[in-house]
């Protein structure tokens, strides 16, 4: 077990340098005059060339990657261009933000979705259409669009919930719900549609194998034949999607952000890129591929514990 | 085995969080009357008074730095840090006088010789604005409240310009430290809390308990919230949830109102095409007065306005703003729209059949303007080429890379204009064209007294009308909204109403 973590996470520090590499390239390929994008179109040309020297953005691009990454190796990822604030703790403090929104939506959807996908396999018959019928539709509408029914809906008619903004838990924990949940909700339901189709379908695959048979066959009623037993064999390929979705909800969390001003990462993920401030993105980039690395080794160790099969391979 | 005890907590939790809906919070939503709240469209590039920038970010640093002078909303002088000011005979030597009360929030004291060293890191700084003391030689501490700014040569504006970013006042015991650029030390009504603050995000300021000036200072707390979405600035209005806002443009403004607030129009930007080629190096046409003139007459401004401006704003053919001496309300209408003008002109000037020109186009602009451009212009038979720039825009215009090009600049204080449009060394004149009657017009309105100054101003505005340097269309109107409880002034020339403006409706 131990050799499969440090396998793992040495293959995540390749992807790391590779993601990083590929992301500096594009990043600087698109870059333009960036220090006459950070001083705007009063700055005199001197004022620019001054800028630019000043972020070393004369040098060559593999003298100015060989910085960032020796940088980087040190924990140093440098300052945000475009509001001098260091770009470890602008991450740090909008990390807990995007992944109180990510957690919450995974939980919301690994609830609901294995009450649907269950319901839905074991039912059968008009059940088993609505689900599917809901599941469609949630997948079809776009993430935006709900946040925006959301919003207008909960926020600005119910006023049930602010439009916009973020209260800290430590501050207000009523505050940080009445801030997250519609976010969450906004983020969540494309994730529902999505796993509650995949359960069902593992479900009722289960439900034909033998060994179903053989357990009912031994007098075990129902129920505790698919809680017991069912659930734990279909929980393995749910939860792989529930990784795939963490990974997605990641990135739907950019929308979200932007809709309802919330100062996570997906917002500074938009203003960072769309400025081309690359310490930032630099930084984002490897916190996000960080994240993913480690979501799909925590699965990979879930996995092995529900089912002892996969640790063999 | 699936953990029900687990999965029951987490279910619980989650019902928490959305059960917690109902007792919905809004005591941190900062609406409260001893809290003013802004909404603004841009983030704050640095607090770091060397190189602040000003306009949209103008209530950052007016937060937590006092200049020192200040403005009143129509443009007039008054005292700030500096209570008296005077020039010598010939403009190049102004004595500033300082108050001796003031400390910053280090509990420094503020001097002349903070003054002189505050102002030298910004001329040499990477201010957007730093040629703002482009012509200020040396600044000198003569006494503890006096302090002497020796020019180069005179700059009529740099009065104005003390009462912007180039004035504000910095500890010069902060200056260089590691966290300079997001934790600022000024002596300004505001202290930015760090701890609370999201950069980037939003921006909480505690009121300074030990300001010299409290009567400007109108709330206990200021909050700064950015809304780089349009979406998510008309919902935060729709909420109710800031007292003042800039609205990145027009677009909303009936539901702004609907929502219960009001919309204060103000003109700061005129748009058009700029002309730079005067000298026709890059096309020989444009070097001819008639092709110039003939690209004002082309261009329906009433229909551009209509139809990308929102019906919002005043058509006009001058670049100069209404507030300024140069402004002469005939000029508004000097090339009113006439397509078969613009065609006689062209074939005077020998293109009766047709002629090409090079512009830049670019994402960040609204599209149609390109198409419109490109379709006007055909009809009097000049062929626009695009190229897409992309974000490379301004640099390509100012590299110089275009002769012709459509451009919204911010209409300045004169010399502040002058300087950024029309002189040969200006931003905005990036072919470096030189008239030596415009030379000499502006070496008037640089030394001369007052009225020589603004006749001058006058004939210069008309003579650039006459020689089509530009064509503008109309000024725009940008659009700060405020709710029931907030009343703002807007500020001449500045995109966003000075702070101590902004006060609890009566």
């Amino acid at each position: 077990m131990f050799r499969f973590i440090l396998r793992r996470l040495l293959s995540g520090v390749v992807l790391l340098f590779l993601i990083s590499t590929i992301a500096f390239t594009l990043l600087y390929l698109g870059g333009g005059d960036i220090a006459r994008r950070i001083l705007g179109q009063t700055a005199s040309a001197e004022t620019v060339a001054l800028k630019s020297e000043q972020l070393g953005l004369n040098r060559p691009v593999l003298v100015q990657y060989g910085d960032w990454l020796a940088g980087a190796m040190r924990g140093d990822l440098g300052s945000s261009w475009f509001t001098g604030q260091l770009v470890t703790a602008g991450i740090t403090s909008r990390l807990s933000v995007t992944l109180s929104l990510v957690i919450g939506a995974i939980l919301l959807i690994a609830i609901i979705s294995v009450a649907l996908g269950v319901w839905a396999a074991i039912r059968g018959g008009w059940a088993d259409k609505v689900v599917q019928a809901v599941s469609i539709l949630g997948f079809a509408i776009p993430g935006f669009l709900i946040a925006l029914g959301l919003v207008t809906l909960f926020a600005l008619n119910l006023k049930w919930f602010k439009p916009t903004g973020y209260t800290a838990f430590t501050d207000s924990p009523s505050g940080w719900a009445a801030s997250v949940t519609l976010p969450i909700v906004a983020l969540a339901i494309g994730g529902i549609a999505g796993v509650a189709q995949q359960v069902r379908g593992s479900v009722v695959d289960a439900l034909r194998q033998d060994y179903v048979r053989t357990l009912r066959s031994r007098g075990l009623s129902f129920n505790r034949v698919v809680f017991k037993h069912v659930l734990r064999n279909a929980g393995g390929p749910a939860l792989a999607v529930l990784a795939v979705q963490f990974v997605g909800l990641l990135g739907g969390a950019v929308i979200v952000e932007q809709i309802f001003a919330i100062p996570g990462l997906g917002q500074v993920a938009v203003q960072a890129t769309t400025q081309g401030d690359i310490p930032m993105v630099m930084g984002l980039v490897v916190a996000t591929a960080a994240i993913v690395v480690i979501v799909n080794l925590l699965i990979d160790l879930l996995q092995g514990w529900l089912n002892p099969k996969v640790r063999l391979s | 085995m699936f953990r029900w005890k687990s999965l029951t907590a987490v279910v619980a939790v989650a019902a928490l969080a959305l059960t917690g809906c109902s007792a919905s919070d809004t005591s941190s939503s900062g609406s409260g009357s001893d809290t003013l709240t802004l909404g603004v469209i841009v983030q704050n590039t640095t607090f770091e008074a060397a190189n602040i920038s000003f306009a949209n970010e103008s209530p950052y640093g007016q937060a937590v730095y006092d200049t020192l002078l200040k403005e009143d909303p129509t443009g007039k002088l008054l005292p700030s840090l500096a209570t008296e000011w005077s020039y010598n005979d010939d403009n190049t030597v102004l004595t500033l006088t300082l108050r001796d009360d003031v400390k910053f929030t280090d509990g420094t004291a503020f001097n002349a010789d903070a003054a002189a060293q505050n102002l030298t890191r910004f001329r040499d700084g990477t201010s957007p604005n730093a040629s703002f003391l482009a012509a200020l030689g040396t600044a000198t501490a003569v006494g503890d409240t006096t302090v002497e700014l020796t020019l180069t040569q005179p700059d009529p504006a740099l009065l104005h310009y003390l009462s912007q970013n180039a004035g504000m006042q910095e500890s010069p015991a902060a200056f260089g430290a590691a966290d300079v650029q997001t934790n600022p030390v000024g002596s300004g009504p505001y202290i930015l809390d760090t701890a609370k603050t999201v950069v980037g995000t939003s921006y909480e300021f505690t009121k300074n308990p030990d300001y010299w000036d409290p009567d400007s200072v109108h709330y206990d707390n200021l909050s700064i919230k950015v809304f780089a979405d349009s979406t998510s600035m008309l919902n935060a209005i729709k909420g109710g949830q800031v007292n003042g806002a800039k609205l990145a443009d027009n677009t909303n403004n009936a539901e702004v109102e609907a929502a219960g607030y009001t919309i204060n129009p103000f003109e700061l930007d005129w748009t058009g095409l700029i002309i730079f080629d005067r000298d026709g190096s890059m096309n020989p046409a444009l070097a001819d007065v008639r092709v110039r003139q003939a690209l004002n007459y082309a261009i329906d401004t009433k229909a551009m306005l209509t139809a990308v401006g929102e019906g919002l704003g005043t058509p006009t053919t001058q670049i100069f703003p209404t507030t300024s001496a140069a402004y002469d309300e005939d000029l508004d209408s000097r090339y009113a729209f006439d397509p078969a003008e613009a065609k006689k002109l062209l074939a005077a000037a020998g293109y009766a059949d047709g002629l090409t020109l090079e512009m830049p186009s670019t994402s960040l602009g609204n599209p149609a303007v390109f198409t419109l451009i490109q379709q006007q212009l055909k009809d009097v038979g000049i062929t626009v080429n695009y190229t897409d720039t992309g974000t490379n825009f301004i640099a390509d215009l100012l590299a110089p890379k275009y002769g012709v090009t459509w451009m919204q600049l911010q209409q300045d204080a004169d010399w502040a204009l002058i300087n950024f449009e029309l002189t040969p060394n200006a931003s905005f004149n990036p072919t470096k064209y030189q008239d030596p009657k415009v030379d000499a017009l502006v070496a008037t309105i640089g030394t001369g007294t007052e009225d020589e100054a603004d006749a001058a101003l006058k004939e210069l505005n008309a003579y650039i009308v006459e020689q089509a340097w530009f064509a503008p269309w109309y000024r725009v109107q940008s659009s700060y909204a405020t709710d029931a409880k907030t009343t703002a002034l807007m500020q001449a020339g500045n995109a966003y109403p000075y702070l101590w403006n902004i006060t609890p409706a009566s």
